[in-house]
């Protein structure tokens, strides 16, 4: 089967129901989306489909249904970095790193739909991302400054 | 990796837990043959059908909070991540269900054969409207709410039962899988119970 992934078409041959997260990972070899339970507990694994958060753990590449999938990968480069991962690289949000790339997914997703969240809203959206090293604080104040350099541009 | 860990758990679980549409027939009792205490009975089962957690956990009202409850989960408690469905139910306003509800297209088996994971179905996830608030409702507040036209969507019996027979959030919930306790009798025995108390009424205990 063919899916689009950041941009390009890529053709696998995998079972039906091989969760998404596989695929990236294993088959495609993009690493940023990270397992971290499976079962969509916890966000490490989120990825856009046609620009809304999902848990790539969660959905069975059969069901993509044709959706672009974006990962980190393809949110922005190292040149041209996405408002979001500029402000967590000035906000120092990450500790170990490990859940950010969900993070990241997330929130950008968060801004996409409401541009200027409120602290509620932010912590409504951002509650299924956990993160093992209590980085919340830094992540809301990152959503914050990305909210303001997207509104700047 | 743990996708062949996960394969490996799904085989050893035996019957494999279905998430597809169950074939259900619509047949309402003759006019005029439940009596209204027959209707009485059928609604005391539609009631335990109503009232129980794998129902009425998505049948919560203007908290816009769906609850978690089961044998693995102890004591019923708001869904874990502050999900907040909003106005729409769906959480377009904050989290999205189907971020993690994602949608199964494709007809495949073991959908939600997976302990703790997010229940999926061919459609998108949602809790129920806020008039119909179950959750720690009373028998006569369910069947008070179900019978009102201003509350249940217009519906009568019978379009309550081709409701059930078209939702399949509410077809899930006889085959949950993943460990979860069904709701109580079939699909069928449900619709069958509507169906008579539609014929004989829709008689309320409080009536």
């Amino acid at each position: 089967m063919e899916i689009s992934v950041n941009g390009e078409k890529r053709e696998i041959d995998v079972a039906l129901d091989m969760p998404l997260l596989w695929v990236l990972r294993d088959e495609l070899g993009i690493m940023g989306p990270k397992y971290g339970c499976g079962i969509a507990q916890c966000g490490a694994c989120t990825v856009h489909i046609d620009g809304m958060a999902v848990r790539s753990c969660q959905l069975a590449v059969s069901d993509l249904a044709g959706g672009e999938v974006t990962t980190i990968e393809g949110l922005g480069t190292p040149d041209a970095l996405h408002a979001v991962q500029e402000a967590w690289i000035e906000e120092q949000v990450a500790q170990c790193g490990y859940c950010q790339s969900g993070q990241i997914m997330q929130a950008a997703s968060l801004l996409d739909a409401d541009p200027a969240p409120s602290d509620e809203k932010i912590d409504a959206v951002m509650s299924g991302n956990l993160c093992r090293c209590g980085t919340y604080p830094r992540i809301r104040a990152a959503v914050k400054s990305a909210a303001t350099k997207l509104q700047e541009t | 990796m743990k996708y062949p860990l996960l394969v490996a758990v799904i085989l050893g679980m035996g019957s494999a837990v279905l998430a597809r549409e169950t074939a259900v027939e619509i047949v309402p009792p003759a006019e005029g043959s439940v009596s209204v205490e027959d209707g009485l009975d059928a609604w005391s089962r539609v009631y335990e059908v109503t009232g129980h957690p794998r129902c009425a956990n998505c049948h919560t009202g203007p908290s816009d909070r769906p609850m978690w409850s089961g044998p693995t989960y102890g004591e019923t408690r708001p869904h874990g991540m502050n999900i907040q469905a909003g106005e729409s139910r769906m959480g377009i306003e904050n989290l999205q269900c189907s971020t993690c509800h994602t949608t199964k297209d494709e007809d495949w088996d073991n959908a939600n054969d997976i302990p703790h994971a997010a229940p999926r179905v061919a459609m998108g996830w949602q809790l129920a409207p806020v008039e119909a608030d179950w959750f720690g409702r009373s028998t006569e507040e369910i069947c008070a709410q179900l019978r009102d036209p201003d509350r249940n969507g217009g519906r009568t019996a019978i379009d309550l039962a081709e409701h059930l027979n078209h939702d399949l959030i509410l077809h899930w919930a006889w085959s949950p899988g993943g460990g979860r306790e069904p709701a109580p009798y079939s699909l069928q025995e449900h619709i069958n119970d509507i169906l008579a108390w539609g014929v004989a009424g829709m008689p309320c205990p409080q009536d």
